[in-house]
């Protein structure tokens, strides 16, 4: 083929140039340690690596989010720490303050005690940061919370809780609301709250009680009352003998229903049921001031002035108990249709509505317990209470009142620290998540930036020989170059 | 017999001397661009009938020839010019090429840093100086996209005064060519024999060449030895000795940019943008329409979609002084550019809708006198818009029409191409962003059941609802399987008068509340002391001023209710869980409520560590919210990088292949009308052999002419 002298020139030029072009890109890739330039170079890799990027850099933000999280985490629990020792001394000296042996004077000092320890834990609640933020006042960070009111210690903050952003789709929550660790402590037993009437003068002690089955709550108040046994002559009657108040011969045979003794003629008698109408017996021989003994009570009947007469009758209830919700009036036990009252047994269950309980003791006729939904006491109002108890002077027959006071107190402290250890729980469980996703977002770290530099950092032993590779063609092309040029046939002539 | 002998040595004589200036015209010219190699055709004479033979007479000079291949000139201009068009083009796209993905100098990392900074607000709202911090990302962010719009406006405004150098460039080549025509047709003309003015002919064919670096020509050989010379559709540039010229004119549908039209005698008429194609006006013509445009509409979009969600996010929010938030950053109005040639009187704005639904491509609005319909330009798709105003919205943007559009009118509507150049940070004040949602809630502590409820959301879309930081109770009733919405009385009027039957109608009271609640007619009313069976009668248009009708059969004077009670209205089963909406929001109770049992939703006053709307506004980052929401801002961004990338891959590419070609070309043309010096130089030495040997056959000549005259002596 024919070759044109300027061709020679200007494909060989143009090839050295080309070569000294991917060298000068090659000699780049090494001096900056990227293998993509510009993005031309690899569209697909520089564009995921830019949203590689991003990733590494949200997951690098997270990580900074989650630390800010265990601060704050970490200064609740701490806090919540010194708040739960505090409530176990105050558990401690009301304990001790229930000691029969302490008088007035020894109790006044409990209380001191106690005040100092109330002021403490508002302090405590009131804890900040470090940076003049509030841990317990929900969003009103800047507001504090809890302050001393004629009506107690009242809550100033809301109910809301600080989130972060811990992970690419998860948020926790990095502060409790005040409300939630301080005032909103269910007394009772959590669920309902049951309470002697002041004038009971039985021996019945009613148990805390407990939650058989949530469904069935109803949030209404209810009364335990007791009646029985008695028995009175109907009005009408023509003989005027009298009948005693009958008495429990065998408590495991008591019903709890009403019966009548009635009169078939002077000297003999029916007994019968009347709540369930069953006739227990019939043509008994009346004997003046003999025991009458049917379904485990025992009574008996005197003559008066005037003999009795057929149709003469007596009403004699055996004892036991009603429940009636006080809401809505409706009996509750005996459960309709049924009626009467359910024979007691001390410490057996009293079931009802959901809730289960039990009465210790002996009952009198007329006893009344109450059952009501369980409301809300701060700590700060079980421990105010117990400084007032323990502040009022005690007479000799006055310790009962205080024994009453200090139970409730203990039952809400107990509560308390349950509510207290059950949201360090959480911000323990928290803490570990934390802790989880920590060493995740390091994992995941690592893996973003082995892509990132798959996608985007030069791979030295490659680019180095392909350097070396590169000059040696181009100084082969130089070399060769040079020699052609200087072939002509005008050397020769 | 002896003067042929001269004549014959002579014209060998004369051959070779031609044969010797040929070859060192060659090899002067060995260099010159254009030029193709001659070569002299010689022939000899016709020889003389002496005794019934013929004898030579000598050697002519026939002409002196190009060596031209006119199949190979074509197709070298053809390479060139598609091969200027792809280096062009690919040097333009390799200047946005390294400003765009640029790790650090893009606006990924800008972006990036934006949203650090609101999970900084986030993790610190009430930290004044993390929201400084934010704004100051903002700013910087701002910065970024306006840095790379105000870089693509310069590359845009340097396309400009290239298009305008090449326009020229053109027109001088064609009065060059017009010239030169007209050179080689006189030469042409009288030279009889029908040698052709070699030299002129190469001056031409490079000029053409040159032409066809800037645009691509078709060329028609005349036979009168002129070329006609045609660009775009047809349009003759250069016919016989006239030219024609291209001139750079606004454009009639965008004034922002310049257009060519053809200017032939003193008619100036456009010609299709998309006919001028090839060399290196056809690189900026595509380059600025296909690849800038879309460019920076893209930043736009990605520039608009983060704005405006940021700036809606942040009006749903409350800001550190208690009130609703206010947009952060400013977004352009979608570009209107009236046409040139409009005859109505219509006035055309548009606004952004639905930053979801935006693409990156420009519209053209048009009237046929009936319907108006919008053309979308990257792909040409047409949404008839009806015949009635107002338009519907086209790909989330809204053009509003005022006055009358004539047919034929049309307006371009550009919706993101000023998005990323106007950006702008609307506040300096950090308490302006609006970390806190607007509304909070929280369970009375007198609460006896178990039931919690959400910290409540706001609904959207914007606007927010008038009443949403009005003050609400929800309280149970009893049983607590239904609920009602309570507020306090704020007075309660006179009895409107007896009712005519009190049978029928029991009596009625006006009463007005502290705050709306919603409520319709016949919900119940219960508290304050009205009877049970109390039920709204009717409401006031300000929703909190109602009439209530108590049961038949009460008394006729009502019982009077007190100002300041708690009034339940309404009455709305309970769903433990379910969603319970009014007044612009949203929230759940779960759990076992007692009667009685009451929830405060509350204006979020006061509340500095509220972070719940900051940090909706930094999950936007991972949320796809553009592109129908299909990719996010980081997305749609890439999207971009990677665009421009792979056209300049490709271009790299294909440029490189058509640069390779056009050498591989131009090599086979050149291998025949290139110069060989080589070749040339064994030429001079034939010709000077030649030339030898002739005047060696003059000496004989005269040698015999000699020994003849010494016969006589």
């Amino acid at each position: 083929m024919r070759i044109s002298s300027n061709t020679l020139f200007e494909s060989n030029v143009a090839a050295m140039s080309q070569q000294q072009a991917r060298l000068l890109h090659t000699q780049q890739q090494v001096s900056t340690g990227r293998r993509i330039l510009t993005a031309s170079d690899d569209p697909v890799a520089a564009a995921r690596a830019l949203d590689v990027s991003q990733s590494d850099a949200m997951n690098t933000q997270y990580a900074g989010n989650r630390n800010m999280a265990r601060h704050t985490l970490s200064l609740a629990e701490n806090t919540l720490q010194n708040v739960t020792l505090l409530i176990q001394d105050v558990q401690t000296a009301t304990i001790y303050a229930g000691n029969g042996t302490l008088n007035n004077s020894d109790r006044q000092t409990i209380a001191t005690d106690l005040s100092s320890r109330l002021q403490e834990l508002i302090s405590l609640a009131n804890s900040t940061d470090g940076i003049g933020n509030y841990l317990f006042a929900g969003y009103q960070s800047r507001t504090q919370p809890f302050m001393d009111t004629s009506a107690g210690v009242s809550y100033f903050g809301d109910d809301g809780q600080r989130l972060a952003q811990v992970g690419a789709t998860q948020q926790m929550s990095t502060s409790d609301s005040g409300a939630d660790i301080f005032m909103r402590i269910k007394n009772g037993n959590g669920t309902f709250v049951t309470q002697a009437a002041a004038v009971n003068t039985g021996g019945g002690v009613i148990g805390t009680g407990s939650l058989a089955n949530p469904a069935a709550l109803t949030g209404d108040n209810y009364s335990i009352l007791f009646a029985g046994p008695s028995a009175a002559a109907v009005t009408g009657n023509t003989g005027d003998g009298t009948i005693s108040t009958p008495t429990v011969a065998t408590q495991a045979a008591v019903t709890g229903n009403d019966y009548s003794v009635v009169f078939t003629a002077a000297n003999t008698y029916d007994v019968t049921n009347t709540t369930t109408g069953a006739t227990l017996s019939t043509g008994n021989t009346y004997i003046s001031g003999q025991a009458i003994s049917f379904d485990g009570l025992q009574l008996n009947i005197q003559d008066g002035t005037t003999a009795f007469i057929a149709g003469d009758s007596f009403t004699v209830s055996s004892p036991g108990y009603t429940v009636t919700n006080d809401t809505t009036s409706a009996v509750v036990l005996p459960a309709p249709p049924a009626t009467g009252r359910l024979p007691y047994t001390s410490g057996q269950a009293i079931s009802f509505d959901g809730m289960r309980m039990d009465i210790q003791g002996i009952p009198n006729a007329g006893d009344q317990f109450t059952v009501s939904p369980s409301v809300n006491e701060s700590l700060f109002t079980t421990i105010s209470n117990l400084i007032t108890a323990l502040n009022t002077p005690q007479g000799s027959d006055g310790s009962a009142q205080l024994t009453v006071s200090l139970n409730r107190g203990l039952n809400n402290l107990g509560n308390a620290l349950d509510n207290i250890l059950t949201t360090r729980s959480s911000l323990g469980l928290r803490l570990n998540e934390v802790d989880a996703l920590q060493s995740a977002g390091e994992d995941l770290s690592l893996q973003f930036r082995q892509t990132l530099s798959d996608l985007q950092d030069v791979d030295y032993n490659k680019a180095l020989s392909d350097l070396t590779m590169q000059q040696m063609y181009l100084e082969a092309a130089q070399k060769s170059f040079a020699q052609i040029s200087t072939l002509s046939l005008f050397n020769y002539i | 017999m002896g003067s042929n002998l001269y004549t014959s040595a002579l014209s060998g004589m004369n051959a070779a001397q031609i044969g010797l200036a040929t070859a060192q015209h060659n090899i002067v010219n060995a260099n010159t661009p254009g030029f193709t190699r001659q070569e002299v055709l010689v022939g000899s004479r016709a020889p003389q009938s002496q005794g019934g033979s013929f004898i030579g007479q000598g050697v002519d000079v026939v002409g002196v020839k190009r060596i031209y291949d006119e199949f190979l000139t074509t197709q070298v201009r053809q390479e060139q010019t598609q091969a200027s068009y792809l280096s062009s083009y690919h040097s333009l796209m390799g200047q946005i090429d390294n400003l765009i993905a640029d790790p650090t100098a893009g606006a990924s990392p800008a972006m990036q840093d934006f949203f650090n900074a609101l999970n900084g607000v986030a993790n610190n709202p009430e930290s004044v100086p993390a929201r400084q911090t934010l704004l100051g990302s903002a700013q910087f962010m701002v910065n970024r996209f306006q840095a790379i719009d105000q870089r693509l406006t310069d590359i845009a405004n340097g396309v400009t005064n290239e298009i305008t150098a090449s326009v020229n460039t053109i027109n001088a080549y064609a009065q060059q060519i017009a010239a030169l025509n007209g050179s080689i047709k006189r030469v042409t003309a009288t030279n009889q024999n029908g040698q052709l003015p070699n030299d002129l002919l190469d001056q031409r064919d490079q000029i053409i060449n040159q032409l066809n670096k800037e645009i691509k020509v078709s060329v028609l050989a005349q036979p009168d030895g002129t070329a006609t010379v045609f660009i775009g559709n047809g349009q003759a540039l250069v016919i016989d000795e006239q030219a024609m010229s291209l001139r750079p004119v606004q454009s009639t549908t965008d004034p922002s940019k310049i257009d060519i039209a053809y200017l032939n005698g003193n008619k100036l008429s456009t010609i299709q943008q998309s006919s001028l194609q090839g060399g290196n006006l056809g690189a900026y013509l595509t380059f600025r329409d296909q690849s800038l445009e879309p460019a920076r509409n893209a930043l736009g979009r990605v520039a608009i979609g983060l704005a405006d969600s940021i700036n809606q996010q942040n009006r749903m929010g409350l800001d550190l002084n208690g009130v609703p938030g206010s947009n952060l950053f400013n977004i352009a109005s979608p570009r209107v550019d009236n046409g040139a040639l409009n005859t109505g009187t219509a006035v055309v704005t548009g606004a952004i809708s639905d930053v979801s639904a935006l693409t990156a491509s420009d519209y053209r609005l048009s009237f046929n006198g009936t319907n108006y319909s919008m053309l979308r330009l990257s792909d040409n798709a047409v949404t008839d818009l009806g015949t009635t105003l107002p338009l519907a919205a086209v790909d989330g943007v809204t053009i509003t029409v005022a006055g009358t559009m004539n047919a034929a009118d049309s307006f371009l509507i550009r919706p993101t191409a000023n998005a990323a150049g106007d950006l702008r940070v609307l506040t300096n004040d950090p308490a302006k962003i609006a970390a806190a949602t607007p509304i909070r809630t929280s369970a009375a502590l007198s609460n006896t059941g178990s039931a919690n409820i959400s910290s409540g959301t706001v609904n959207t879309p914007l606007p927010l609802d008038q009443n949403l930081l009005a003050p609400v109770k929800i309280v149970f009733n009893q049983p607590p399987t239904s609920y009602s919405l309570a507020s306090t009385a704020a007075s309660i009027g006179a009895d409107i008068p007896d009712p005519v039957d009190p049978l029928v109608t029991g009596p009625t009271s006006v009463v007005t509340v502290s705050s709306t609640v919603n409520m319709a007619a016949g919900d119940p009313v219960a508290g304050g002391g009205f009877p049970a069976g109390t039920t709204i009668l009717s409401i006031d248009s300000d929703g909190v001023t109602f009439v209530v009708q108590m049961p038949v059969g009460e008394a006729t004077n009502p019982p009077a209710p007190a100002t300041g009670q708690t009034l339940q209205i309404g009455s709305y089963a309970y769903t433990p869980g379910a969603d319970i909406s009014y007044n612009g929001w949203t929230l759940q109770i779960s759990g076992t409520p007692n009667a009685g049992d009451t929830f405060d939703i509350a204006q979020n006053i006061n509340a500095s560590g509220d972070n719940r709307n900051v940090l909706l506004m930094a999950d936007l980052q991972v949320q796809n919210l553009l592109v129908n929401g299909t990719v996010s801002f980081q997305g749609a961004y890439s999207q971009l990088v990677g665009e421009i990338g792979a056209k300049t891959h490709e271009l790299d590419v294909t440029s490189q292949a058509q640069t390779a070609m056009l050498a591989h070309t131009i090599a086979s043309q050149q291998s025949i009308s290139g110069v060989n010096l080589d070749e040339e130089a064994a030429n001079l030495l034939r010709y000077q052999h030649a030339y030898q040997a002739a005047a060696k056959a003059m000496q004989i000549a005269e040698t015999m002419f000699d020994a003849l005259l010494s016969l006589g002596r």
